[in-house]
């Protein structure tokens, strides 16, 4: 049979399960602005009914628990977004410092000198005797050498300090991961013990967010509630309590950082993170750049020293090498230089007698180097605009997938607001509900009270 | 009752987002105002930016040609004006062979009139040596080397020049041959100027009149060849007037193509930059009312 003192505990039980709520509750309003914080619900439950003969008595209610709200497979796009959107930012920071490099609205680049220089050929074929109009060659060709020398050395040194981005981006990668590994550790106790591991799962959703930001990120559910961590190509990162540490070690032919995991050089394999931005530009962007500028200057090179040494000089003699050229195409941009430095040596003239200086006709064929397609196919200019195109477009493209996908990261993270995230009007909503339930409760209780006090009085 | 999708209780992000866009597009107009250009990052727009190299490229090659048809013009004058003088030495030495001729002089007034020829003679190969900033005009392709030299015994006249002709480019594919050996001007099978005064000054000093009508007859061939070639000179100056004119016209055409390619459209840019200047003040305050609009929270009392 019923007692008051049961009716009692049951009121009692009520206000300490209102009370429960109402602690969340002011838990959720003062995360609202946490970032990574999940709202979280106060679980009520009946309690165990007693059964007295043929008469079930429902005990009154208890708090069995606090959830945090969560989609797990938003989280997951979420995160597989920023790691496209880590690859493209990281891509589009040194591409803008690249194809500032080429810039002709600034009159950076190649094509002032390169078209200076085939402009004192011209002068030259107008007035191939004069002195100071070769010595305008020489210079004009110098400038050119130096042009290519320093967007080659620039693009190297833009090269390093990729490089060095790669060691920190490594080094923050491993600070994330021992960071998650400690997270997942605290998961996997408190999933154990049956306690909300809410709050530590809130913190390991936002560092591996932050890891993805840097590397691309492939999780397992291990069970538990512990997470396994690897690269897209398998290489692990955290195991349940331990994480494992990326290591980079200089290449033995680049002299740049490789990326290992356990031994094995993944550097190839990093496929999305800033990482893979950087490794992009450092292995793929800016070689591809120094090859077509090496190409360039190498098949210029070597076309006008071929044409210098058809012709002959203003001493009669047949032409030299105009340009200093490594012996094949690689380094070429780097190290071309000018060969000669007295101005009579450039072959001017078409034919050996000595007493013709007027002679242009080998001056009129270097300037015709111009518009013949020595550089791969291509007149030296058009090769020049074209990577020029490529550069530009790079950049562009990559500009583009980068709006793109922010757009698509911004809604599912709103997706992910919309499960997670702490709305003031409905915890105030919550809270009036479960203030009221207390306040009654309270009432309840002091109802009884009376009545156990009339009782007392009854029997006296 | 349909049960709609909880929205995302956080404003700011997307408020954010939406500031950042308004102020981007403001950055943007007004960076294209300042510079007066659409494109001013290769990623802007790389077809453009790719243009724009040949564009330059082009444009400084039409200068360089235009600076090259100065040097040839003033090369092609001072070669037409010695020309020109030519043509009156040789006409003065006509007269003067035509009054040698006249039976009626005596010998010394004939040898007085070989004396002129004589003169006229150095003239011509004066003339023939015409320089210009230190370069032979009529040596051929042997510029540094003097062309013409008379020998003052025997009045021979020796060619030291070669039979080179030069080329050069006027504008793109366009080349015109810059000079005429001096042998084929002045000594020319038609028409040999120097052969033709040598035999006028010795025939006149021979007081032989059927040999000094042959020798003004030669000098009169010397005299029409050197006017025909001297319009290879005049030929050639239009034909500079006329690619310089071209060239201005290109570099008019080049600079037209620079601004479609790359140059903002001011009239459009300030109205963009106004709209954005607009969006982003009402982004602005649209934020600020969204974020203080109240909450359950500030109705409970």
């Amino acid at each position: 049979m019923g007692s008051l003192t049961a009716s009692l505990n049951i009121a009692l039980g009520s206000m300490l399960a209102e009370q429960g709520a109402i602690e969340t509750t002011s838990n959720n309003i003062a995360n609202a602005n946490t970032p990574g914080y999940a709202r979280q619900r106060a679980n009520f439950a009946e309690t165990d009914p007693v059964t007295f003969g043929n008469i079930t008595l429902g005990t009154g209610v208890e708090l069995q628990g606090v959830t945090s709200l969560r989609d797990s497979v938003l989280d997951l796009r979420v995160n597989q977004e920023t790691q496209q959107q880590g690859q493209l930012d990281a891509f589009i920071s040194s591409g803008q410092q690249i194809q500032a490099l080429f810039n002709e609205t600034t009159g950076t680049g190649l094509q002032a000198p390169l078209t200076a220089f085939f402009n004192s050929l011209s002068q030259l074929s107008a007035n191939p005797s004069d002195l100071n109009t070769r010595q305008g060659v020489i210079t004009a060709a110098q400038n050119l050498a130096s042009a290519f020398n320093q967007t080659s050395n620039n693009l190297s040194s833009l090269q390093r300090n990729v490089d060095l981005s790669v060691t920190q981006s490594v080094n923050q990668i491993n600070s994330l991961t021992s960071q998650i590994a400690a997270v997942n550790a605290q998961v996997q106790s408190a999933t154990a013990l049956g306690q909300n591991p809410g709050p530590f799962v809130d913190q390991r959703q936002q560092l591996i967010n932050q890891l993805s930001n840097l590397v691309d990120v492939s999780q397992i559910d291990a069970g538990n509630g512990s997470l396994t961590l690897t690269t897209n190509s398998g290489a692990p990162l955290v195991v349940g309590g331990q994480s494992f540490q990326l290591t980079t070690q200089a290449d033995p032919v680049t002299g740049l950082q490789d990326v290992f995991s356990q031994g094995n050089n993944i550097t190839s394999q990093i496929a999305s993170g800033e990482l893979a931005g950087q490794l992009q530009i450092r292995d793929q962007e800016i070689p591809s750049i120094q090859s077509s500028l090496d190409s360039l200057a190498y098949n210029l090179g070597t076309a006008v020293n071929t044409q210098n040494q058809a012709g002959y000089d203003l001493n009669g003699a047949a032409g030299g090498n105009l340009f200093n050229l490594p012996a094949g195409v690689a380094g070429s941009a780097a190290s071309i230089s000018v060969a000669i430095t007295d101005p009579t040596k450039i072959a001017a003239s078409g034919g050996p007698a000595p007493g013709s200086p007027g002679d242009n006709a080998n001056a009129n064929a270097l300037l015709a180097l111009q518009n013949q397609t020595i550089v791969n196919g291509q007149t030296p200019l058009n090769a020049y605009s074209n990577l020029v195109f490529k550069i530009g477009s790079d950049v562009s493209s990559a500009q583009s997938n980068q709006q793109a996908g922010s757009l698509v990261l911004q809604q599912i993270q709103n997706l992910q607001g919309g499960v997670s995230g702490v709305d003031i009007n409905e915890e105030a909503a919550n809270l009036i509900q479960f203030q009221n339930a207390y306040q009654a409760s309270a009432q309840v209780s002091t109802i009884i009270d009376t009545l156990l006090q009339d009782t007392l009085n009854m029997v006296q | 009752m349909t049960m709609s999708i909880r929205l995302n209780p956080n404003l700011l992000p997307d408020l954010l987002a939406s500031i950042q866009q308004s102020q981007q597009n403001e950055a943007t107009a007004t960076e294209q105002m300042a510079s007066g250009l659409s494109v001013n990052q290769l990623s802007d727009n790389p077809a453009a930016a790719a243009a724009l190299v040949t564009n330059h490229a082009q444009s400084a090659q039409d200068d360089q040609f235009l600076q090259n048809a100065s040097t040839l013009t003033a090369r092609f004058q001072t070669a037409d004006s010695a020309l020109s003088n030519v043509t009156q030495v040789l006409t003065s030495a006509i007269s003067a062979g035509t009054e040698g001729a006249n039976g009626t002089l005596s010998a010394a007034d004939q040898q007085a009139i070989a004396q002129e020829v004589q003169g006229l003679q150095s003239q011509l190969v004066n003339l023939a040596n015409t320089s210009y900033q230190g370069t032979y005009l009529f040596a051929g392709t042997a510029v540094n080397t003097q062309p013409f030299t008379l020998n003052t015994a025997t009045g021979a006249v020796t060619y030291n020049g070669n039979a080179g002709v030069s080329s050069t480019e006027l504008s793109e594919g366009n080349s015109i041959n810059t000079n005429i050996p001096g042998n084929q001007l002045f000594q020319n099978a038609s028409g040999d100027a120097f052969a033709a005064l040598q035999n006028l000054y010795s025939s006149l000093m021979a007081g032989n009149q059927a040999n000094i009508g042959t020798a003004v007859t030669q000098v009169q061939n010397a005299l029409n060849e050197v006017s025909t070639q001297r319009v290879f000179y005049g030929n050639a100056m239009n034909q500079v007037d006329l690619s310089e004119s071209f060239l201005n016209q290109d570099k008019v055409n080049l600079s037209s193509q620079e601004n479609s390619l790359v140059g903002a459209d001011l009239a459009q840019t300030a109205t963009n930059l106004s709209q954005a200047e607009l969006a982003n003040q009402a982004t602005l305050s649209a934020t600020a009312k969204i974020l203080s609009l109240p909450t359950l929270l500030d109705l409970l009392t």
